[in-house]
């Protein structure tokens, strides 16, 4: 297992504000990450110093083992699907596919036509003409077609229905199993991805609140409800993400180690206990009451507790 | 996948229940973690994760260059573990809630009767 | 340098608009100018000249533009280097000249073997491009592609790089450094000399000499540019 991509204190900031500040993280080989976090947390700043595309303020970037500005070793290696990505006015569908053919080693034609076919990208259509789902499918074509041993996808699916963007899952898991890289899929769509990524990046507000297995992640976070008492009690063996207050009555959200022993302990306390969705735990992670993360605090604590 | 969970106990659960059914029958062959993955539309890493536990316990032996196979005996021991299980999983919380609502244990055990009567 | 031939080829994937555009804008000049001077023809003494050979290189000026706007991001957006993306255009725009100019030379030894194409039009063999050495005449062709193709790239550099504002400075630059010479030169009547100074230069070295310089150092400092330039 080797590190593609170690990253140490990168920062980034544009004039008036901080996008990344000072995250460190790596990205092993052949996994899948999501990048996840709120519109603006940083998510296509990172991987556009990742990609050299942009310029980091402070900060190490190592990709396959050197920095990728200007690097042709490592930028060949490297796909990156970015949703603002522009095409020049006089290329039609079919000219994209033969320039990516040109630029990437690893391109499999007989791919990109079977995915276009699947995504049914008209080939003679010009690219300023495609709709915004057509937009995103071909950069999906692009991308996996590709067959970089980096590849990232920055919200790939604007403007495609559940259908298609179903396919791409699907396809996406297809030819990863078949051809393992290292894939970032940088989504809001929690819910959608959360089966498919080993790995979870979290970022608000330029900073890294998790790096995590995602699996490891399943079950840590739970939401108990009950008499106020209980949940008091039940808090005490993690921490407390959120809280609401009915009467008497209390729910609250808690991160810990939990395990089926905990499902117990809820029960012998008289409380209901759910287990949190992927998508539960970014959102209570990254909730901002009053300018600051629900226990923003605590969340970084947990950081570093997780690793 | 159900959320909340991890998948990986999931879809160990889910080769555990085909074994206890019949589905799986034992020295049966046990789809591939690829199989899984895509059947499921999970990440492949996790679905082989899940093998593995089946495996780490013994439920699941593997043929070198062919795959995973239901090991000889495993059905009868999963459903011991099981039974155990069944009580801390839903005979427990039935005291539990009998008792907040008054009812004793020989009244559960009556209306356990009845029901089985009406089926 | 393979990356940077890969770019090369990359701007040819749609080849019949590069192509297209600057030879079909000459061609039809060419048609309306032959047209025009038919219908008017008859005369012996009237030797037609146009200015439609400039079509050609107007079209090469907006190409190069556009080679920074829209094909820069989507060169950078497949993983290629700046360097190469550069390089490969550099490659581009000389090809192009060489083989632009050759077509255009040998359209104006056409020109002037069957008289102005029946009608003393003269429209590929300008009279300031009038030069004995043949070399000369095919590099009066060719510089002024290249010339124009760097005022482009880097025009568009600065407002890729620096947006708007860098682009009214810099016009606010050019406007201020050429209005105050001019003022200066009035106030201390250099015009005689400068213009002596023009009369002087050799014919090449107004043809080819100093547009190449220009080229030359417009193209050492867009690639300066470009390298810290994002998509």
């Amino acid at each position: 297992m080797s590190a593609v991509v170690t990253v140490t204190d990168l920062t980034k900031r544009y004039r008036t504000v901080t996008a990344l500040d000072r995250v460190s993280f790596s990205l092993t080989e052949n996994r899948i990450y999501g990048l996840l976090g709120r519109n603006g947390a940083g998510k296509t700043t990172l991987m556009q110093l990742l990609t050299a595309q942009n310029f980091a303020t402070s900060g190490e970037i190592s990709v396959f083992g050197q920095h990728p500005y200007e690097n042709e070793r490592v930028l060949s290696r490297i796909s990156f699907i970015k949703e603002s990505q522009t095409y020049p006015s006089g290329l039609r569908v079919m000219h994209v596919l033969r320039a990516a053919g040109l630029v990437y080693p690893g391109w499999d034609e007989e791919y990109a036509q079977r995915l276009a076919d699947v995504f049914q990208l008209p080939r003679e259509r010009h690219v300023t003409k495609l709709s915004r789902g057509m937009l995103s499918a071909l950069g999906i074509v692009v991308g996996l077609a590709s067959r970089a041993p980096l590849t990232f996808f920055d919200e790939p699916y604007l403007g495609l229905d559940a259908v298609s963007r179903q396919l791409f899952y699907d396809h996406l898991l297809a030819d990863y199993t078949e051809h393992p890289r290292t894939i970032v899929l940088s989504t809001h769509l929690i819910d959608e991805v959360s089966d498919l990524i080993e790995y979870v990046l979290l970022i608000d507000r330029g900073r890294l609140l998790l790096d995590v297995d995602a699996e490891a992640l399943r079950g840590q976070v739970v939401t108990v409800s009950g008499p106020v008492a209980g949940v008091d009690e039940f808090v005490r063996t993690g921490t407390e993400l959120h809280r609401v207050l009915l009467g008497g009555t209390a729910r609250a959200t808690v991160r810990g180690d939990f395990g089926a022993a905990a499902r117990d302990r809820a029960r012998s306390l008289g409380l209901d206990l759910e287990a949190s969705s992927l998508q539960d735990i970014v959102v209570r992670l990254t909730t901002s009451t009053n300018g600051h993360a629900a226990g923003a605090g605590s969340a970084t604590a947990n950081k570093e507790a997780t690793r | 996948m159900e959320d909340g969970r991890p998948i990986f106990l999931q879809i160990a659960e889910l080769l555990e229940n085909s074994i206890l059914d019949g589905t799986l029958a034992e020295e049966g062959q046990v789809p591939s973690t690829n199989e899984l993955a895509a059947f499921h539309r999970i990440n492949p890493a996790t679905a082989a994760k899940g093998v593995n536990k089946l495996v780490d316990d013994g439920t699941l032996y593997k043929k070198r260059g062919i795959g995973m196979f239901v090991t000889p005996g495993a059905r009868a021991k999963l459903r011991g573990r099981r039974r155990d299980e069944f009580a801390r999983q839903y005979v427990r919380p039935l005291l539990t809630e009998a008792r907040k609502l008054g009812i004793g244990p020989t009244e559960l055990k009556n209306m356990i009767d009845t029901w089985e009567e009406d089926q | 340098m393979n990356r940077a031939l890969t770019v090369a080829r990359l701007q040819f994937v749609a080849w019949r608009v590069v192509l297209g555009w600057p030879w079909g804008i000459l061609a039809l000049s060419f048609l309306i100018n032959l047209a025009l001077f038919t219908a008017m023809g008859e005369n012996d003494d009237f030797e037609p000249t146009t200015g439609g050979l400039l079509s050609i290189y107007i079209v090469m000026f907006i190409a190069s533009i556009s080679a920074i706007t829209q094909d820069f991001p989507f060169a950078i957006g497949l993983g290629l280097s700046r360097r190469s993306f550069y390089l490969g255009n550099v490659l581009q725009f000389a090809a192009q000249a060489v083989v632009y100019a050759a077509v255009l030379y040998l359209l104006a030894i056409v020109e002037e073997a069957t008289d102005g194409w029946g009608v003393n039009l003269r429209f590929f063999g300008l009279p300031f491009l009038l030069v004995e050495n043949p070399v000369l005449r095919f590099l009066g062709f060719a510089i002024p592609f290249l010339l124009l193709g760097f005022i482009g790239i880097a025009i568009a550099l600065v407002f890729k790089r620096w947006r708007v504002n860098g682009l009214l400075t810099l016009g606010t630059v050019a406007l201020g450094g050429i209005g105050g010479l001019a003022v200066l030169a009035t106030w201390r009547g250099w015009w005689s000399a400068i213009g002596g100074w023009f009369v002087d230069q050799p014919n090449w070295a107004l043809l080819v000499g100093w547009p190449a310089l220009v080229t030359v150092v417009l193209a050492a400092v867009s690639y300066l540019v470009i390298r810290r330039a994002t998509p």
